[in-house]
Parts: C-alpha cells; sequence; structure tokens
C-alpha cells in the first residue's frame, strides 16, 4: 500500500450485505466511487465515473458480471475488473477471466488481502488465487488421455513448463513473493508469467476450454 | 375377570379385514388380499382362481367383482363405493354396463357363437377392467399404468425399440391369424368370418366413437398428474436436503451464537457441503470412488476436528487404488499435523493427477520447526507418512524452518 494514490474502486453486487461487508473492510485504504446492484445501471454507471478497479460478482441477474464486462469491455481500456464471487464453477470463473477480468477471488478472502489484491490489480497486475491457478492447470492440462490435444495456436494454446510451474506454487498457496524466491527469480518476473498465462486464457481458442468443463469426469 | 378377552378370535392369527393387498398384489391384489385373509399362500389362491378360469371363465368373472367390491387395504372405499360417490362417474360407468348388456344380447339373439363359451365373462370382465379404471384410486390407478408400462407386450407400445415393436407386431398377427382360423372353424368358410370381422370391426369403432374422449381425457389427466407427482418429488428431494444441511446448520449456529469459532466452523462446514452439492453433485456420491472425493474427504475432517480453514486446490481426478490409499493417508496425517501444531489459520493443500504420477502438497505459513531437532513423537509422526509413501515407492519431502511455515511434499507414482 505504498502507492500515494488510492485507486477508485466501483462495488457491483446484487447483495446488499456483501457490499456492506465489502465497503467496511476496504473503505479505509481505497477511494469507493460508487455501487451498483443490477447490471443495466452498472454499465452506465461504470462507463461515466471509469474507476480504477471494479469488483465485480460473477452471479447476477440479467446475464450476471460477464454482461457488465463484455459491454464495458467494448468502450473502455482503463477500467479493470477483479471477480468476486462464492462460486466454485470452473466453467463461471473461466467465463470471466475471459470476458476480461483481471483476476478471481472468491467472497471469503480476507480484508488486507482484498485491498492487497485491487492494489496490484489497479496495478496493472493479474491476481490469480490457489483455485482458480488449479482451474486454470486443469483448463490447460494435456490430459492422461492418449487423445492429441488439437492446437490451433501453439503459442496460445499450451502453458509453458515455467507458467506451469509458477500456477502449481499459486496452488500451493504460495505468494508471489515466496515463488519468486522458491524459483530464484524476480517477483517482476513471476508477475510476467502469470500475466501471459492470463493472456492466453482470454485469447485461446482451445476447444478444451470451451467444453473442458464437461470433459472432466473420470477416464 | 381374567385377563384374556381374545376367547372369540382365532388364536395364532390375528383376525384382519378381507381387504385387496397393496403389497401382495399382481394386478388388483385380490388373491394377495384373501392370502392374507385366510392364511394361505397366495399362489395357492392363484392356482384356485386360475383352475376357476376354465369353468367358462368364472375365474376371471369372480376375480374381476372382488376387485370392485373389495377395498384396497389403507384405502378407505373400494372401486365401486368411489365409483357411485361421484355422480358423472357413475353415469359414466351405468352407461358402459348397459351397453355391455346390449351387446351380449344382441351377440346371443343373432346367433353369433362369440358370446358362448367365454364371451360373456369376457365382456363382462372388460366392462368390470373399465370400471376399475374409471373408479380406482390415484395411486392404484399410477401403480396399474406402471404395471402396464413395463408388462412385456403391451408396455411396449410406449416404447419406440425395434424390439418392442417387433415383439408387438408379431403377437398381433399371431392373435389375429388365431382368431380367423377359430371363427373359420365355428363357420366353416371365410365367408361367415369375414362378416364376423367386419361386424366386430364395426363394434369396436362404435366403441372407440363412445368411449375414446372419456379414455383420452383420462389418459391426459394421468400424465399431468404424474407429471406434477415428479415435479412433487423432485421439490420434496430439494426441502428435504436443505432442511438436513441449510435448515439444521442455521439453528446451530443460532444457538453457538455466543461462542465465535463454533459458527465459523459451522458456516464454513454448510458452506463446503452446499457447494458440492451444487456444483459437483457426482462426488458426494461417489466421494470413495474418487480421488478428489477422498482428499475432500481430508478437507472436511481437519475443517470440522481442528477448526482450521482448509483451501483446497485439485487438478485432475482418477480412481483411487491401493497407492492412491497410501497417499491419502500420509496426506492426511500431514494435514492434521498442520492443523494441530503450526498455529496458522489456514492449511492449503494441492493435489494434482498427471498421467505418470499424483502429488500432493501441504502448506501452511505457521510457525514451522526445525526438522532436525524435532521430539521422538514427532518423528514418529513423519516417519509414518514416509513410509506410506515409500511402500508403493512414492517420495515425501518436508520443507520447514521456524517462522516459515511448513510444506509437506507427497509425490506417488501411478499403477499401470
Amino acid at each position: 500500500m505504498i502507492d500515494s494514490t488510492r485507486p477508485r474502486v466501483f462495488l457491483v453486487d446484487d447483495h446488499e450485505l456483501i457490499r456492506a461487508g465489502i465497503r467496511a473492510e476496504i473503505a479505509g485504504s481505497v477511494d469507493i466511487v460508487g455501487e451498483a446492484d443490477e447490471v443495466e445501471a452498472a454499465i452506465e454507471i461504470i462507463l461515466e465515473r471509469t474507476p480504477d478497479v471494479v469488483l465485480l460478482d460473477v452471479h447476477m441477474p440479467d446475464g450476471g458480471g460477464q454482461a457488465v464486462l463484455r459491454a464495458v469491455v467494448e468502450q473502455n481500456t482503463t477500467t479493470r475488473f477483479l471477480a468476486l464471487s462464492v462460486s466454485d464453477s470452473s466453467v463461471d470463473v473461466i467465463s470471466v477471466i475471459r470476458a476480461g477480468a483481471r483476476g478471481y477471488v472468491t467472497k471469503n478472502i480476507s480484508g488486507p488481502d482484498l485491498i492487497d489484491a485491487i492494489y496490484r490489480i489497479a496495478a496493472g497486475d493479474v491476481v490469480f488465487s490457489p483455485r482458480l491457478a488449479g482451474f486454470v492447470l486443469d483448463a490447460f492440462s494435456t490430459g492422461s488421455d492418449e487423445q492429441p490435444v488439437v492446437t490451433v495456436d501453439p503459442d496460445l494454446d499450451q502453458l509453458t513448463a515455467r507458467e506451469r510451474q509458477v500456477l502449481r506454487l499459486i496452488a500451493r498457496g504460495y505468494s508471489y513473493k515466496d515463488i519468486a524466491r522458491e524459483l530464484t527469480i524476480s517477483t517482476k518476473t513471476v508477475e510476467s508469467h502469470v500475466s501471459s498465462v492470463l493472456r492466453k486464457l482470454q485469447l485461446s481458442s482451445r476447444y478444451q476450454l470451451s467444453h473442458w468443463a464437461s470433459e472432466r469426469h473420470l477416464n | 375377570m381374567s385377563i384374556t378377552t381374545s376367547s372369540h378370535a382365532v388364536v395364532g392369527t390375528p383376525l384382519r379385514p378381507l381387504r385387496r393387498g397393496r403389497d401382495n398384489c399382481i394386478l388388483g391384489g385380490v388373491c394377495g388380499g384373501f392370502a392374507t385373509r385366510l392364511g394361505i399362500k397366495e399362489r395357492n389362491i392363484r392356482v384356485i382362481f386360475a383352475l376357476l378360469t376354465l369353468v367358462f371363465g368364472l375365474g376371471i368373472v369372480l376375480y374381476m367383482t372382488f376387485w370392485l367390491v373389495l377395498t384396497r387395504s389403507g384405502e378407505e372405499h373400494s372401486i365401486i363405493q368411489q365409483i357411485f360417490m361421484n355422480r358423472r362417474e357413475a353415469q359414466i360407468v351405468l352407461v358402459a354396463f348397459i351397453a355391455t348388456l346390449i351387446l351380449i344380447i344382441t351377440l346371443q339373439t343373432t346367433g353369433t357363437h362369440v358370446s358362448d363359451g367365454f364371451g360373456w365373462p369376457l365382456l363382462l370382465s372388460g366392462f368390470a377392467a373399465f370400471a376399475v379404471w374409471r373408479g380406482a384410486s390415484v395411486d392404484e390407478r399410477l401403480r396399474l399404468t406402471d404395471f402396464f408400462n413395463t408388462a412385456p407386450v403391451i408396455g411396449g407400445a410406449f416404447s419406440k425399440s425395434r424390439k418392442g415393436v417387433v415383439l408387438r407386431v408379431l403377437v398381433g398377427a399371431a392373435l389375429v391369424w388365431f382368431g380367423l382360423d377359430q371363427l373359420n372353424h365355428l363357420g366353416g368358410v371365410w365367408g361367415s368370418a369375414g362378416s364376423a370381422l367386419l361386424g366386430t370391426a364395426v363394434l369396436v369403432g362404435g366403441v372407440l366413437v363412445l368411449f375414446a374422449p372419456w379414455w383420452l381425457q383420462n389418459v391426459r389427466e394421468l400424465t399431468s398428474e404424474r407429471r406434477e407427482r415428479v415435479r412433487a418429488e423432485e421439490r420434496a428431494t430439494m426441502v428435504a436436503h436443505l432442511h438436513d444441511s441449510v435448515l439444521q446448520t442455521l439453528t446451530l449456529i443460532e444457538r453457538a451464537a455466543a461462542n465465535e469459532a463454533d459458527v465459523v466452523r459451522l458456516a464454513r462446514n454448510q458452506e463446503r457441503e452446499l457447494r458440492q452439492w451444487l456444483f459437483s453433485p457426482e462426488t458426494v456420491t461417489s466421494s470413495s470412488t474418487s480421488f478428489v472425493g477422498l482428499v475432500g474427504a481430508i478437507e472436511h475432517d481437519v475443517e470440522n476436528d481442528y477448526g482450521v480453514r482448509v483451501e483446497l486446490v485439485t487438478v485432475g481426478d482418477c480412481v483411487p487404488d491401493e497407492r492412491v490409499a497410501a497417499l491419502i493417508a500420509a496426506g492426511r496425517e500431514a494435514a492434521i499435523n498442520a492443523a494441530k501444531w503450526s498455529q496458522a489459520m489456514s492449511v492449503s493443500i494441492f493435489t494434482e493427477v498427471e498421467p505418470t504420477s499424483i502429488s500432493l502438497f501441504v502448506r501452511d505459513r505457521g510457525v514451522g520447526f526445525d526438522l532436525d531437532a524435532i521430539p521422538a513423537d514427532r518423528q514418529g509422526i513423519a516417519l509414518s507418512i514416509r513410509q506410506r509413501m515409500s511402500q508403493f515407492g512414492g517420495d515425501a519431502f518436508i520443507s520447514t524452518s521456524e517462522g516459515e511455515g511448513t510444506e509437506v511434499q507427497l509425490v506417488m507414482p501411478r499403477s499401470k
């Protein structure tokens, strides 16, 4: 929290209680510039006030976080999104990331961790919770079956060994600092690996990413 | 006075009212009812009815009569009573009865021999069956439709499978051929068979025209009834689940409101359970047949018993075998150690199933310890983790230092 300018944050969640809880936890460290409890209002006010970071609920009536993301990402490039959800459904999480969110955390995240995540998103970094790292590893797994993965663009459709390593460490509960020390690289390098994973996740046309959820069975 | 007042009752078998059977029934439960009442084997009663059928179809007529007159066990009224309690039903059934009588008399007077022998019992039974259908309780009707839907030949009418169609066509053709043959025997020439056929066709057509609307309405009512029943059942399962889980937990939370740790534990427990129910219902039923299910059990137990949050991330899944069991046992040991000794508020578990190996990591950011100075009893635990792993060629590695937390890394090769 060395950043002298406090990030301007906007809350989107259809539950009053959740918004109140988040507000209470982060109000001291960031500037909350508004709240919305429905998709349409959220799009309008976000476009009007252009906050730095939007805390976005994944599950809402009328299209949920994805609808907000799509509408705003089309118009605006400076606002960044952090998906916030109680959902553990991998399909939902991957979908909001692909729609343009820069990170995903669950709602039971602690206050300081959430503030930290907001600052990192505001600074242009990517926030991967352990669970998201697990989902991504799953989505990009080469699979234990014999069937070869059909890749359209190998640069986008596969993770490098290093990226995989970083994701595994995140999933194991390591912080970026821990990872940097473990792999003897700089924290910046860790961040660039994670960003590159996010880019692949958003751009890859890999067949598995859209369909993998239904194939995630025992073999 | 002595204590006994049962002098008039038959000793040994308790006196039971004559009711149609509910559990011991094939069609209407008449035989089952008699069996219960008389204390005889159902099979014997069935044999008696079958033999009576040979005597001009008497067995069938008797059966159908009892079906109509006897009350089904667990119900208030017999079918006949139910029909006459509803005026519209009574009219319909009366019309059907008169139509049957007219049919029998006409056939008799026109000299058609169809009504001889088995003819009239069959017609009467047909009418009785219709009456049963009109008057039976919803429950019995559902049972009967289920029965007919699963019956080998008639049931095929609802199935679209090729086998069923072929079977039905074969049986139908055989019956038609047999019927024609019989008619020919009676009439001697094809001509009389032909006119009899025409007559029958006209008859069937007339009956259809008469009763089709009622029948169709009935069918429609029944399907909507069934749909509602399915919906109600689904709702009931949902309600039962929410009641058993969420509602119970909420009550527990209310009671434990003063104890913060308890409330947190209860809430977490409930959250985890509900999540699993919502997002991966298959692991709920098969926790013992999937690796992820087994790891989930560790999460559950550790959170429950030690009040520590477990952050579980799993990648891939597999069917458990003895190696997996050993890995799980070692992982459980490690997770419990972390919860017990680390003083950390949360423990991370990460598992990954790869083509050749399964890895499991247990990490905490607690106090850690000096690996070289561990007390004897904890060395034992470390050994038991290591031993479990090495037994199947797996590796266990523990990295820790004071103040830095602990991570136990377990890698087990997969069996081919």
